[in-house]
């Protein structure tokens, strides 16, 4: 080095005295010099500003990776504090695919039972996963109901978040493997249906509890009546069935209840 | 300036009155919640944090209806900070995390003011520089003060907290009295620590049996125990609670004074044992 910052450069540089041209030229200089850099902590003190920021820094909880994919989809940050506070989406999305892949392998391997076995799984799918969704949070429930947030709109956060990955996946597997293609889309209204009445039964029990009763309604469902669950009378009694709870859901989601109900 | 009142309220479960007919008006300043088990606090603070519909009757909270319109209850809890007599936290989350996500709930959607908001609450706790430590790594007294601290957050017109002195050791109750006499606005305390309602308390509602048997200043219910504990080498006959002390004399709780006693100053949980024993007896002749 040629040079060294003098005490009155460095005065002149902490006091903002330096034109553009001189303050550049210290800042080149002492990212090169280590003495320099040594001495500039005892000439400049740190200010209490900007420990402030670099506590700041420090503190500000970092998103996990989906969240910051959903970030710079455009996904508001406050939507995704409350998308990340269910274990980041690793839970949910962890069923989702989990599902998926397990429900490939049992339709594959379920012969003369493969339509039986498909139609029984794909909806759980997504209950499961939108059930993931609630669990990890589900301690909070008394105190997140004295809160002003619309619980309705918690509600359809993530059970978005969960259906965003299930539902593809899920319809992947109709298409894909063979003898499928007539049932590919079947489960969609009865899935819509038996999300809907987890998602009610969620509004009094735990999340797993909800998921549980429906799972076991469904299978019950399934195992009587699974050659006319195809039929458009069975797929339209599904849609209204869904209709009524989707209106239960926003009535249970919604502080619309006179005292006395509960 | 009435910050909530309750006119009437009554919460039943099937058969069982956990809460009769009550009516009350809270207004600025600290209010303790004394009774035994099941006498109904967590009743009573649950249903005025808008987490338990009441059965009968109306609630207010900051002008706005808790009993009301969506809208009105909506509007109530924006001034209602409560923290419940058991809080779980969900694993993985830290500290910060944990008050981030109930201020987005309690509405604060601009992430740098959410911050400074969590940031400020975290520092009234004493838990500043624990934020990022997750919450599983944390004692169970910082547990209680994180609890405590997101009921602080937009600091809220009306703060509840039930039993929320449970598990802090004696300096971390001396803080959290600190903090709360502080607060401006109502706070509405359930506790079983009587000292707590002696050191903060502006005004004691004690609950026997779903029902307000007392409802007063600390002065009155001290009041009430004047002349009624008594100390020396014997205990007084036909007392309600005796116990022998580090000096080796016996405090004596009501009943007749051995003559060799002498009256000394109740302690609010002397004239808190005195009501309830006055229950018992008036519940006895009842019966």
């Amino acid at each position: 080095m040629t040079w060294h910052v003098t005490q009155p450069l460095w005065e002149a540089y902490s006091q903002g005295e330096l034109n553009a041209a001189a303050q550049a030229s210290v800042e080149a200089h002492v990212t090169q010099c280590s003495s320099c850099r040594a001495a500039a902590a005892a000439v400049v003190p740190p200010s209490p500003q900007l420990w402030e920021a670099v506590h700041r820094t420090i503190t500000r909880p970092h998103l996990a990776p989906p969240l910051r994919l959903l970030r710079a989809l455009g996904v508001p940050e406050a939507d995704l504090v409350i998308l990340g506070a269910s274990d980041a989406l690793a839970l949910s999305w962890g069923v989702a695919v989990g599902g998926a892949l397990t429900t490939v392998i049992a339709t594959a391997l379920a012969g003369a039972r493969q339509e039986f076995t498909f139609l029984l799984l794909v909806p759980l799918v997504q209950v499961l996963a939108v059930m993931a969704s609630f669990s990890a949070t589900d301690s909070l429930r008394e105190l997140a109901t004295s809160t002003a947030l619309s619980k309705l709109r918690v509600t359809l956060l993530r059970t978005a978040e969960a259906l965003c990955i299930t539902v593809p996946a899920t319809a992947v597997i109709g298409v894909v493997i063979p003898h499928l293609s007539a049932l590919a889309f079947t489960w969609v209204l009865p899935a819509l249906g038996l999300v809907l009445a987890a998602l009610v039964l969620h509004t009094w029990l735990p999340a797993w509890h909800a998921a549980g009763i429906t799972a076991l309604t469904w299978a019950l469902v399934v195992a009587t009546s699974q050659t006319h669950l195809t039929s458009a009378m069975a797929q339209g009694l599904a849609a209204a069935i869904a209709l009524v709870l989707a209106l239960v859901l926003v009535a249970r989601t919604t502080p619309i209840r006179r005292g006395g109900l509960r | 300036m009435t910050t909530a009142s309750l006119t009437d309220v009554s919460v039943t479960f099937g058969r069982r009155v956990a809460l009769h007919p009550t009516t009350l008006s809270l207004e600025p300043g600290i209010v303790g919640l004394l009774g035994p088990n099941g006498a109904g606090k967590t009743t009573l603070l649950r249903t005025l944090a808008t987490t338990l519909p009441p059965t009968t009757g109306s609630i207010v909270v900051a002008g706005h209806a808790v009993t009301g319109t969506s809208a009105q209850r909506v509007e109530a809890r924006r001034h209602i900070g409560f923290t419940p007599q058991e809080v779980v936290f969900p694993r993985g989350m830290t500290a910060f995390g944990f008050l981030d996500y109930i201020a987005v709930l309690k509405e604060w959607k601009n992430t740098q003011r959410r911050h400074e908001e969590v940031r400020r609450v975290l520092d009234l706790v004493e838990l500043g520089e624990r934020g990022m430590s997750r919450v599983s790594k944390l004692s169970g007294g910082q547990r209680r003060r994180l609890a405590i601290a997101q009921a602080l957050l937009g600091a809220p017109e009306l703060l509840i907290l039930d039993e929320p002195t449970t598990g802090l050791d004696p300096e971390q109750r001396a803080t959290l009295r600190n903090l709360l006499s502080r607060t401006h606005g109502t706070v509405l305390i359930s506790t079983h620590q009587t000292e707590d309602v002696a050191a903060l308390c502006d005004r004691v509602i004690v609950l026997h049996e779903g029902q307000v048997r007392f409802d007063g200043s600390v002065a009155a219910l001290l009041g009430a125990a004047a002349g009624r504990v008594h100390i020396g080498p014997t205990a007084s006959a036909g007392a309600v609670h005796t116990w022998r002390t580090g000096t080796g004399h016996i405090r004596s709780v009501g009943g007749d004074p051995a003559p060799d006693s002498v009256t000394t100053e109740p302690t609010v949980e002397d004239a808190y044992l005195l009501l309830r024993a006055d229950d018992h007896l008036s519940s006895g002749a009842h019966a």
